[in-house]
């Protein structure tokens, strides 16, 4: 080797690199040399080399000592440059390079940085251990499993143990885990499909372990040549994931079977989170329903938005929870009834943080509860009917008869003969007073048990054009004045007979007992509510003292006014009229003023 | 009682006021029948008694069922007469009414002697004006 050419190769080597000569000085060395142990443009030649590359460690002397023998020596070495020089990781490469004679000349010294490749494997062997991560490595060339400590660990074998790919397998546990693991690794190997998966293995120490097996296949020419990935301990996460899962389910469980939805009211963002129940129970998709407050305010019945905004308000403002009861409109325009529950969380400050609450369908309890009540109404309402007829039986029949028994106890009287004639025309009155009596009671049951069969639409407004016509005679004669404001087309629910002659009773009443020192008027007009149409009947007759008739007014042969043609029959046969067609009939009266009837049909 | 005196009847059935003055012709009544057809009427004639210092009849005969003004009706406003000319006169309920409900409600009353139902008999009649 000359060394003019040695020179020239040495210095421009693009590695850090240099020759010695037997007492390790610099004969010749690189540029990258220098930049290596941090030098500068400095002169080297002739410098010993400790002199140049300070706190070299002995095993480093040793080996050179060892190459100047004749040998070839690589050895990685920890240095330190300078006390505030981080770790520096070198690989000493030395060979002796010989004279033309052959003997020892020196040493040619090549050193490389490995910091960085050291380092890192360094991080990754703490990361693994950090994370429970472990590594594995299938070769299918020759056939061999490949474990890192990691992964040993995570299995609960000792470092030193080998694993064989059939056990590797074997550690899931037995059934669906083992069955998934080795489909996934088969079509790994197949199609070269990567996995990620978490499947329970059996430890050697026999405890089960749920783990997050990650792999990959490398292939070469379509074909798998080596499975590689991951191997990490997610016991502790994925059993209180599914925990946390169990418990979640149950509770969805539980209220999707109570139909019991959750919600959270955030002030801060001013918004509702709702379970997925929330939208079953205000009849929306989850796409409809984004948290908006006011949106929410929308969807509850008007008349209930302001209770449920107060509710709100309140739980912000004093504190006092949100509990109650409130109507929603779905959007098919159903009413429902929902019970709310709530609870308020406030935060470290005593502020209102947010409401955390309940809400129930509790319509079919709303609607079992007006149910009863309706029942419960009816109920009272045909017993009262039967004490009325057994009221009437008990005066009006016994009344009849008793007088039929006295007149004949006089006919049988032989000693009153002058006077037959007169108790026999009594005894016809009596006996034709009885007959009536009965007609009507029957009457009464027949509008009772007809009116259900017979109920049809009846337009309001022809039927009190039919009346009018009716009474035309009667009405001009009295000089009585109308004054009609129905709407034509009211249509009600109604037997078209009993409207007929409902409004002839009470039109023809407010004539026979009008005020004589008045012009008579009769106003009938109507208004509509969500089930009924209410028709009100005003004049400004003789009235009714209802202080003293209130309860008597719609009575069997009751009469109120000094009126030869007062029979008391009329408004008693009104009111069971109205009531069979499922209406009623109400009054209000001032004596001197007027009285006014007003009838609720059903609509149609 | 004697059988002069007055009896006042208080009822709109005219069948009956027929057979009451019948009755009481029969078991020789001579005194005076004063006949209100309705509780009104009579609580205005003997309101008028009362006011003029007449002395009241010695019996009222009250129906139950009338027009206008019924019977528990008059007892209200019968309670209003002063005491003192309520003195001597005796008042009995004449109803057809078998209503166990009314005869209850007929004994609450102080002024109500007792309820005889219809119809009266002879032997009725007798047994009171006696």
């Amino acid at each position: 080797m000359k060394p003019t050419h040695t020179k020239t190769y040495i210095s421009e080597a693009p590695l850090p690199i240099s020759a010695l000569d037997q007492n390790l000085c610099f004969i010749e060395y690189s540029d990258l040399w220098n930049q290596e142990f941090g030098i500068g443009d400095r002169n080297l030649e002739g410098e010993h080399i400790f002199d140049s590359v300070p706190n070299t460690s002995e095993e480093v002397k040793e080996a050179m000592n060892y190459c100047l023998k004749g040998n070839s020596f690589a050895m990685e070495e920890q240095k330190i440059f300078g006390p505030e020089s981080a770790i520096h990781w070198l690989k000493w490469k030395i060979n002796p390079w010989r004279k033309e004679d052959g003997s020892v000349g020196g040493l040619i010294v090549v050193v490389e940085d490995i910091s960085q490749g050291k380092r890192q494997k360094e991080m990754l062997k703490k990361a693994e251990s950090v994370a429970n991560i472990g590594g594995w490595e299938v070769d299918l060339i020759a056939n061999k499993l490949y474990w890192s400590d990691s992964t040993k660990e995570i299995h609960e074998l000792p470092k030193n143990y080998i694993p064989s790919l059939e056990e590797g397998i074997n550690f899931y546990k037995a059934g669906e885990h083992r069955d998934k693991i080795t489909e996934l690794v088969a079509s790994g190997i197949a199609e070269g499909k990567p996995w990620d998966t978490e499947l329970i293995i059996i430890t050697a120490k026999g405890k089960e372990l749920w783990v997050r097996a990650k792999g990959e296949a490398e292939l070469v020419d379509g074909k798998c040549i080596r499975l590689f990935g991951t191997f990490q301990d997610i016991d502790k996460d994925k059993r209180a994931e599914i925990e946390y899962n169990k418990i979640s389910e149950r509770l969805a469980i539980a209220t999707k079977a109570a139909n019991i939805g959750i919600w959270e009211y955030d002030f801060s963002r001013s918004g509702h989170y709702w379970s997925d129940q929330m939208y079953t129970l205000y009849g929306v998709g989850k796409d409809e329903y984004n948290g908006d407050y006011g949106e929410w305010l929308n969807m509850i019945h008007p008349e209930d938005r302001k209770l449920c905004h107060k509710g709100i308000e309140a739980a912000y403002y004093g504190g006092k929870e949100f509990n109650g009861e409130f109507r929603i409109v779905w959007p098919n325009g159903e009413h429902r009834y929902l019970k709310v529950d709530s609870i308020l969380e406030r935060d470290e400050n005593g502020i209102a943080k947010r409401i955390i609450g309940t809400n129930w369908d509790i319509t079919a309890l709303k609607h079992a509860e007006k149910q009863l009540r309706d029942l419960l109404e009816v109920t009272k309402g045909q017993n009262e009917n039967l004490t009325n007829f057994a009221h009437i039986v008990s005066h009006n029949l016994r009344s009849h008869s008793s007088n039929l028994s006295m007149l004949t106890s006089f006919l049988m009287d032989e000693e009153e003969q002058g006077d037959q004639e007169n108790v026999l025309a009594m005894l016809k009155d009596a006996s034709d007073s009885l007959s009536d009596t009965v007609h009507h009671l029957n009457e009464v049951v027949q509008i009772k048990k007809d009116a259900s069969q017979k109920l049809t639409g009846v337009d309001l407004y022809n039927s009190i054009q039919s009346v009018r016509k009716n009474i035309s005679a009667l009405a001009k004669e009295s000089d009585v004045q109308f004054e009609i404001s129905v709407p034509k087309d009211q249509v009600v629910q109604a037997v078209p007979a009993y409207v007929d002659s409902i409004l002839l009773n009470l039109v023809t009443n407010s004539i026979k007992y009008r005020d004589p020192n008045k012009n008579p008027k009769i106003e009938i007009s109507s208004t509509t509510t969500k089930d009924n149409v209410i028709l009100s009947i005003s004049d400004n007759g003789l009235g009714i003292d209802l202080e003293r008739h209130r309860n008597k007014i719609f009575g069997m042969y009751k009469t109120f006014h000094k009126h030869e043609e007062a029979k008391g029959i009329g408004l008693f046969i009104t009111k069971n009229q109205i009531e069979a067609m499922n209406g009623k009939i109400e009054v209000e009266s001032t004596v001197g003023k007027g009285s006014t009837f007003k009838l609720y049909f059903k609509v149609f | 009682m004697e059988k002069k005196g007055s009896i006042c009847i208080i009822d709109d059935d005219r069948i009956f006021v027929f057979g009451t003055r019948k009755i009481m012709k029969k078991i020789g009544f001579k005194g005076d029948l004063i006949v209100y057809n309705n509780g009104q009427d009579a609580v205005e004639g003997l309101t008028e008694m009362s006011q003029e210092n007449k002395k009241l009849p010695s019996l009222i005969l009250l129906d139950l069922n009338m027009p206008i003004m019924n019977g528990w009706e008059f007892l209200e406003e019968y309670k209003k007469i002063p005491l003192g000319q309520k003195n001597g006169v005796t008042l009995y309920i004449m109803s057809s009414s078998v209503d166990p409900i009314d005869c209850e409600r007929a004994k609450s009353y102080t002024e109500v002697k007792n309820y005889i139902l219809k119809p009266v008999t002879p032997q009725d009649l007798d047994k009171i004006i006696r």
